[in-house]
């Protein structure tokens, strides 16, 4: 029993729970193939490789004999074409052995051979042991049509149903009959373009296809792929499969406002049938590849699409390590969305160890992480306004010439001066660099608000509580290596110390006064005040603040008050000030009287400093520069002005994308372009670092090298360049074969291969590979184009099949895997919720633009909270189509999410359609549902006159159809009870509604 | 829904599922495909696990309730007593190698701010701002040798809530939920109750299902909201307790005929049955989520004597203790009736005020009332779940993100330290008084470097307790057969 359990638990997890349903016609086909190799004559019957031979050796062999050197035993290796024959002659004895020693596998493993798959690999070894390539990797060939017994030529349309009949035939299964009309503008309106068709739309086609069927269903495909909400279906697919978000993600989740426009560059990509290679080569490489259009950058949104951890790389430098790790985190994300994306391929299991199924080695992953070495995700400019461009080359002209004349005055200065100016100059900058701070306590003071004008006036001030005789005041500059700064980090540049005896006192005398010029800097030298007066507050007021990046700001370290006893009688004083970051541990404004500053390690070069600071002054004042140099602050001050202006010129449009080059935020540096050194790292440590890499591919194309050439693929543009050429060869076996399984699975529900991101060994065989290889040779022919392999497809026989489940046929093949019928599914979780607008008169149906909101936002500035529970779904702006809501990736949408929308943490290539009560709950009780109930019954009531006739035109706008007698009897029963919102609620609940046959 | 007829409806029938679910999983190898796709849609529908029929070994433990600290609780000012910091307290701080801090600024050994005193039979040292868990000490089972992998919250909170530190993988309730299912088809598998406040890192993605089915999803209840759970009930006065009783009965009935019209899709019968379900959820779960019943000894242990009191803006005691407990008793509740995983979090995402335990700038301030309202709802937990008889087959868990450094931070704050922190453990197997494992004697590293114990090891030893092998508990996603525990885990069989 325990051994029953045990298989039957392996059945059940190597196959997800999706392709369970599998199992119902493989084992059957499983038993004839076994009948077939045991044939009592004796004759060993032709294996085939890949479909039988090498399952088994993946499941049992390959864990320990597979491509990863690291685990090999023996160094025997089962998944290329070079085992030996002596090799293989001890593998056919070894399975069989009796010795538990011997025996392969080794039960330890857990693994053992059944006798059908002994029996397998005995007849493949003694039949020659011919190894074919994994079905994925083989070459891309057009395959010749199959030849169909005449019963069938009746019913083919086009090649595809003859590949499709071909296998029906062979397990001797017949098509459905074509379905009906109204079921036929259903499926094909929510296929295309994700909204249900008008009663109008439905009796006119119905009306159409008497008169010329085909015509019909040709104009109404034609129509609904012209429409630019095939684009917005169609986009959202994509959209899925590469975890696009309007969020980061991770802790704090902060918004990504400027996400959107790669969204439209999908959408409108499909609308224009974009051919795929361009599509694929602007998302990898557009800036190179196609310089100078808004798509080329608008694509790069793809590799930026996944999440991002904010704290992992604005908070921690990359120094560290665990900004190391978050970095290593990322570029795994960019390299694994790529490859699973356009290749499917599991290239991010090597990240750790070589592949354990495939010929991807660490080297090979790593390589891939060497190409987006140095990329970053940061917003990046794709398209420009004329109009700002021509204001922004005047400003930098102002620039140019401002700087110019200041930069004459300096000059006028410096010779002025001579070389005595020249000699103080170097010896200050030079005891400057011998400054250091000792060891630095985190609180370093106190730091007034960011001002954007220098001559804001700020104060902090210490109350000591009562008035005290005091002789000395000091103030202690703070350190801050912000922008470079160090030293003297906020010291104002002119500046008062007045003093009160109370809050209320409206008496200031002036302590000290530094109004009139410019104070030095004093780096870290202490500004020593003497004084002797009697007094409760002493403020310090900053007349003109100093300069921080591009703002301005008044911070000190400490502010020491002495009494006559030499007692610091400010320490733990009350701190008040006109305004304060208060960002503890750092700043804060009782950190001004806590008695910590930084203090300079080298004491004598400090007090050099100041001296010959001094000197440098009286100079400047001898050779009557200070005229100049207030005409120099004047000019700066004018440059400050214009550079401010610059800044706040729109930069053009944004999008959030791969870039080399953006404003630094934190600790988060763009590279400008210069690639990270990537070393393989021993099981996947950061700590752990081997050799170097350089960039590259992994295997797919016999004896050509995987490692560009690092001569030619210095720059980082050139290696993405190279891997977007290198995915879009025509010869590629993955890349078109890939999107075209897509293509099916998104109109069947369905792929040919069920693992549409994993053509792996470990994924599942197509179960078409003919047409499959097909529809990849037609579709890379056709130049690339989705809507031609649509109207393929949805012209073909089996596409118009209906989806009825005929039992006889189900006992075949009970998942439908070889397609005698079309598969029913329920609608998408934007589908529905486009629908219930739709039908609702409710939908507005602009395109493009920032996505809106279905939740209240607040919080922003630290981390934004996403309060669904409190959204108001009245709010029209939220009555857009689906595929524009802003989605955040930590919270995503409840309501949707209950509905099985995409998961944006992850790829995801095929919807779940699960079924649980939550969905009940949510399409009977969600504000949004009870809302629409109401704006529908509305629309009836304006639309229609009497409750039957409401009620009419309400299920047919719900169901394509009107209702039976007894159908409208019940309904009006409960509407004229309940009324017509209630109504409403229950026609949004029909399984008629949520399913499409 | 008005308000006075808010009570929702009772009297849809009840096919007996579970009878029908039994007999088609036990024949369920013998069957055609009908068979096992109709098997498929009741079974995602009750959320039945996979393992309900089949566990790998026999368990100890059927239930798990866990809480985390979100923002990284102190091991060293709760759990784990270092004498070391008391005599070296302001002295320069030496690791005896380069330390890594999340944010820079490692000042002077710091012992913590509160008193520490040894507790029960096991002697085993405990915070003063814990004390209530003192009562409870010989049950708890203490991990003092964890260590993580970054000192990133996100990335933190993500490792120790699903495994992996990255996005995209189920939390580990999912998983227990995916091999178990529920013991009661009325409630959710896997319940979740937030901090009052909001989400810590990650929010709900903690919790996700990922590739596993959604219906091992957690189900977030924040009880104090008029619709605790999304969607419970119609807040809208158009229906009334009538009208949606005879919605779902009209919905029922025209859904049948569709069902009817197009037979052998088992997704339309069952789809029936999920409005049954739905009904009978909004039934449970309110009267699982109303303490107003429980008497008032109860009340008064979980600290929910005084009700709905108003409280001061600043951190404080009263308030930590009411939230937390009430979170707590509503745990017991919901284990009670059938919930397989419930999570307790206690603080809010990492912005100030503080509202969490990354106390970088005081200890003292943010970790004594956090503590203390954790450990009296926790305490309480503990001891009626024993004098239920619960106790032993509920696992208890308390855990975080990761520890904090025992030198200072500013003054009176710590930085974090993803090098070592500590776990608890009771109930469902879990031996009392036991230390699986010690940190050095400043809490910075584990005392034994080269064997410490990570959050796989836990969890593989939680799955044990429920009779899972935890190698074997996998689904295959993208090529990988995915686990909880990854490529790792050990069962920690000293405390069990």
């Amino acid at each position: 029993m325990d051994k029953l359990v045990d298989n039957d638990h392996q059945m059940r997890n190597t196959i997800s729970n999706r392709n369970f349903l599998l199992l119902g016609y493989s084992i059957p086909s499983f038993l004839i193939f076994l009948m077939v190799i045991s044939w009592p004559n004796g004759a060993t019957a032709e294996v085939s490789f890949d479909k039988e031979v090498r399952p088994i050796l993946t499941a049992n062999c390959l864990q320990c004999h597979g491509p990863d050197a690291k685990t090999r035993k023996a160094d025997l290796r089962l998944d290329l074409e070079n085992t030996t024959k002596s090799a293989l002659d001890e593998i056919l004895e070894r399975i069989y052995s009796s010795d538990p020693d011997h025996l392969m596998p080794p039960p330890e493993s857990g693994k053992n051979l059944s006798s059908d798959e002994k029996i397998i690999i005995k007849s493949w070894i003694e039949s020659g042991a011919k190894w074919e390539k994994h079905w994925s990797m083989k070459p891309l060939v057009r395959p010749s049509l199959p030849v169909l017994p005449e019963s069938f030529t009746a019913w083919v349309k086009n090649p595809i149903d003859q590949f499709i009949a071909a296998k029906l035939d062979q397990h001797s299964l017949k098509p459905s009959p074509q379905t009906g009309n109204r079921a036929i503008i259903r499926r094909l309106s929510f296929d295309l373009n994700g909204l249900p068709p008008t009663p109008q739309e439905v009796d006119d086609f119905v009306g159409a296809s008497k008169i010329d069927r085909k015509k019909a269903r040709i104009e109404l495909i034609e129509r609904l792929l012209s429409s630019p909400h095939y684009g917005e279906r169609w986009g959202r697919h994509w959209l899925d499969v590469v975890k696009y978000a309007d969020t980061c993600g991770y802790d704090k989740d902060k918004l990504r406002p400027n996400a959107w426009p790669y969204r439209d560059y999908v959408i409108n990509s499909f609308n224009q049938d974009k051919p795929y290679a361009r599509f694929v080569q602007e998302q990898i490489a557009g800036d190179v590849l196609y310089p100078n259009t808004s798509d080329g950058i608008l694509g790069l949104g793809f590799i930026a699409a996944g999440p991002w951890d904010f704290i992992g790389h604005v908070e921690v430098p990359e120094s560290k390590i665990d900004g190391q790790v978050a970095r290593h985190i990322d570029r795994d994300e960019m390299v694994s969305n790529t490859m699973n994306t356009f290749t499917s391929t599991t290239v991010q299991c090597a990240r750790c160890h070589d592949h354990k199924f495939d010929r991807i080695e660490q080297d090979h992953y790593y390589s891939l992480q060497a190409i987006f070495s140095a990329v970053d995700r940061a917003d990046r400019i794709y398209e420009t306004d004329p109009d700002v461009e021509s204001k922004r080359s005047k400003i930098d002209k102002e620039i140019q010439e401002l700087s110019v004349k200041a930069q004459s005055l300096q000059a006028q200065i410096d010779e002025a001066g001579g070389k005595q100016l020249k000699k103080l100059k170097d010896n200050i900058s030079s005891l400057e660099s011998q400054i250091t701070t000792g060891t630095k306590k985190p609180e370093f003071g106190y730091h007034s608000q960011i001002s954007n004008s220098q001559n804001e006036t700020k104060w902090v001030e210490v109350d000591l509580g009562k008035p005290m005789e005091i002789r000395r005041i000091v103030l202690r500059p703070a350190h801050d290596d912000y922008n470079g700064i160090g030293a003297g980090f906020g010291f104002p540049v002119r500046f008062q110390v007045t003093s009160s005896m109370g809050p209320s006192e409206a008496s200031r005398p002036v302590l000290a006064d530094f109004s009139k010029l410019d104070y030095p800097n004093p780096g870290l030298t202490p500004v020593d005040i003497e004084t002797n007066i009697r007094v409760r507050i002493i403020r310090i007021s900053a007349l003109k603040l100093a300069e921080r990046a591009d703002d301005y700001i008044f911070a000190l370290a400490e502010l020491q008050v002495f009494d006559n006893a030499g007692k610091n009688v400010a320490l733990k004083g009350k701190v008040y000030s006109k305004d304060s970051i208060e960002a503890p541990a750092r700043w804060q404004k009782r950190n001004l009287v806590d008695g910590i500053f930084p203090q300079s390690k080298n004491q004598e070069a400090q007090t050099k400093l100041a001296e010959l600071r001094s000197q440098h002054q009286s100079l400047l004042a001898s050779i009557g520069a200070p005229e100049k140099l207030a005409e120099i602050d004047s000019i700066n001050s004018s440059l400050k002005q214009f550079k401010s202006e610059l800044t706040k010129l729109p930069r053009g449009k944004l999008v959030y994308a791969a870039a080399t080059d953006f404003k630094q935020q934190g600790q988060f540096k763009p590279t400008m372009g210069k690639p990270r050194t990537i070393h393989v790292l021993n099981r996947g440590n950061i700590l752990n670092p081997q050799h170097e890499v350089g960039p590259g591919v992994f295997p797919v194309f016999d004896g050509e090298p995987v490692s560009f050439n690092l001569d030619q693929f210095k720059s980082e543009s050139a290696r993405r360049a190279a891997l977007a050429e290198w995915i879009t060869r025509k010869d590629h076996p993955l890349t078109w074969r890939s999107i075209v399984n897509r293509i099916w699975l998104w109109h069947f529900g369905k792929g040919i291969v069920e693992t549409p991101n994993d053509f792996g060994r470990m994924g599942q065989p197509p179960s078409h590979p003919e047409l499959l290889d097909w529809l990849a040779c037609e579709f890379r022919d056709s130049g690339g184009s989705f809507k031609h392999l649509h109207r393929l497809i949805l012209t073909s026989a089996t596409y118009n099949q209906s989806s009825r489940i005929d039992p006889s046929k189900a006992q075949v093949d009970s998942g439908n895997r070889y397609l005698w019928r079309m598969n029913r599914r329920r609608l998408e979780a934007e589908e529905l919720r486009d629908s219930i607008l739709s039908v609702s008169g409710a939908l507005d149906k602009s395109l493009g633009g920032p996505g809106f909101y279905l939740f209240a936002l607040e919080k922003t500035d630290h981390s934004p909270h996403y309060e669904y529970y409190k959204f108001d779904p009245s709010d029209s702006k939220s009555h857009r189509r689906s595929v524009y809501r802003f989605i955040v990736r930590s919270q995503p949408d409840p309501f949707m999410t209950t509905l099985d929308c995409a998961d944006s943490s992850q790829s995801t290539p095929k919807r779940e359609e699960t079924l649980t009560a939550l969905q009940a709950l949510s399409l009977l009780n969600n504000k949004f549902t009870l809302h629409m109930s109401k704006r529908f019954a509305q629309r009836l009531k304006n639309s229609a006159f009497g409750m039957r006739d409401q009620i009419k035109m309400g299920f047919k706008l719900v169901t394509g159809r009107l209702p039976h007698p007894t159908e409208l009897g019940s309904l009006t029963d409960y509407g004229t009870k309940h009324g017509m919102p209630n109504l409403c609620r229950v026609l949004f609940n029909l399984s008629e509604f949520t399913y499409l046959d | 829904m008005k308000r006075e007829t808010r009570a929702p409806i009772q009297n849809v029938s009840i096919p007996e599922m579970s009878s029908r679910r039994d007999f088609l999983w036990r024949s369920g190898g013998g069957l055609g495909g009908i068979a096992l796709a109709s098997l498929l849609g009741t079974e995602k529908l009750l959320g039945g696990g996979i393992l309900k029929d089949g566990l790998h070994h026999k368990p100890k433990a059927k239930r798990v309730i866990q809480m985390f600290m979100g923002g990284a609780a102190s091991h060293l000012d709760t759990f784990d007593f270092k004498p070391a910091l008391i005599k070296h307290h302001g002295e320069e701080s030496d690791f005896g190698e380069h330390v890594e801090a999340f944010q820079n600024g490692l000042g002077p050994w710091m012992k913590s701010p509160f008193e520490f005193k040894p507790y029960g039979q096991s002697g085993k040292h405990l915070s003063e701002v814990v004390a209530p868990l003192g009562d409870v000490v010989d049950d708890l089972a203490f991990i003092h040798n964890l260590i993580g992998k970054t000192g990133v919250h996100s990335q933190a909170t993500y490792l120790q809530a699903t495994g992996f530190q990255d996005p995209g993988f189920p939390g580990a309730g999912s998983w227990v939920s995916y091999a178990l299912g529920s013991e009661n088809q009325n409630l959710p598998t896997f319940v979740v109750l937030p901090d009052h406040r909001g989400y810590a890192s990650n929010g709900p993605k903690n919790w996700g299902s990922a590739f596993l089915p959604t219906n091992t999803q957690g189900t977030t209840i924040f009880p104090q909201r008029s619709n605790p759970i999304p969607d419970l009930y119609p807040q809208d006065n158009f229906v009334t307790q009538k009208s949606h009783r005879e919605a779902i009965n009209l919905i029922n009935k025209l859904n049948a005929s569709y069902s009817r019209q197009r037979p052998a899709d088992d997704r339309l019968e069952a789809r029936i049955k999920s409005y049954e379900l739905a009904a009978r959820l909004q039934l449970s779960a309110t009267e699982a989520l109303d303490i107003s019943t429980e008497p008032d000894y109860i009340k008064k242990m979980y600290g929910l004597s005084q009700l709905n009191k108003s409280y001061p803006s600043q951190i404080n005691i009263p308030e930590e203790v009411e939230y937390f407990g009430r979170k707590c008793l509503i745990a017991r509740r919901l284990i009670e009736r059938g919930v397989r995983f419930v999570q307790i979090w206690s603080g809010n995402d990492n912005s100030f005020p503080r509202r969490n335990w990354d106390s970088h700038e005081d200890i003292e301030r943010d970790h004594g009332p956090l503590s203390m309202g954790m450990a009296v709802g926790a305490a309480a937990l503990i001891k009626d779940l024993k004098q239920r008889g619960l106790l032993e087959d509920t696992i208890i868990h308390w855990t975080t993100e990761f520890g904090r450094m025992p030198s200072t931070q500013g003054s009176k704050g710590r930085d974090h330290n993803p090098y070592v922190f500590t776990n608890w453990l009771a109930g469902g197997g879990f031996k009392g008084g036991q230390i699986a494992g010690h940190s050095d004697q400043w809490g910075y590293k584990p005392l034994d470097r080269e064997n410490p114990t990570q959050v796989y090891d836990v969890h593989a030893t939680i799955l044990h307790l429920l009779g899972i092998n935890h190698q074997r508990l996998t689904i295959r996603h993208n090529g990988i057969d995915r686990r909880l525990t990854d490529v790792h885990g050990h069962v920690i069989d000293r405390i069990i």
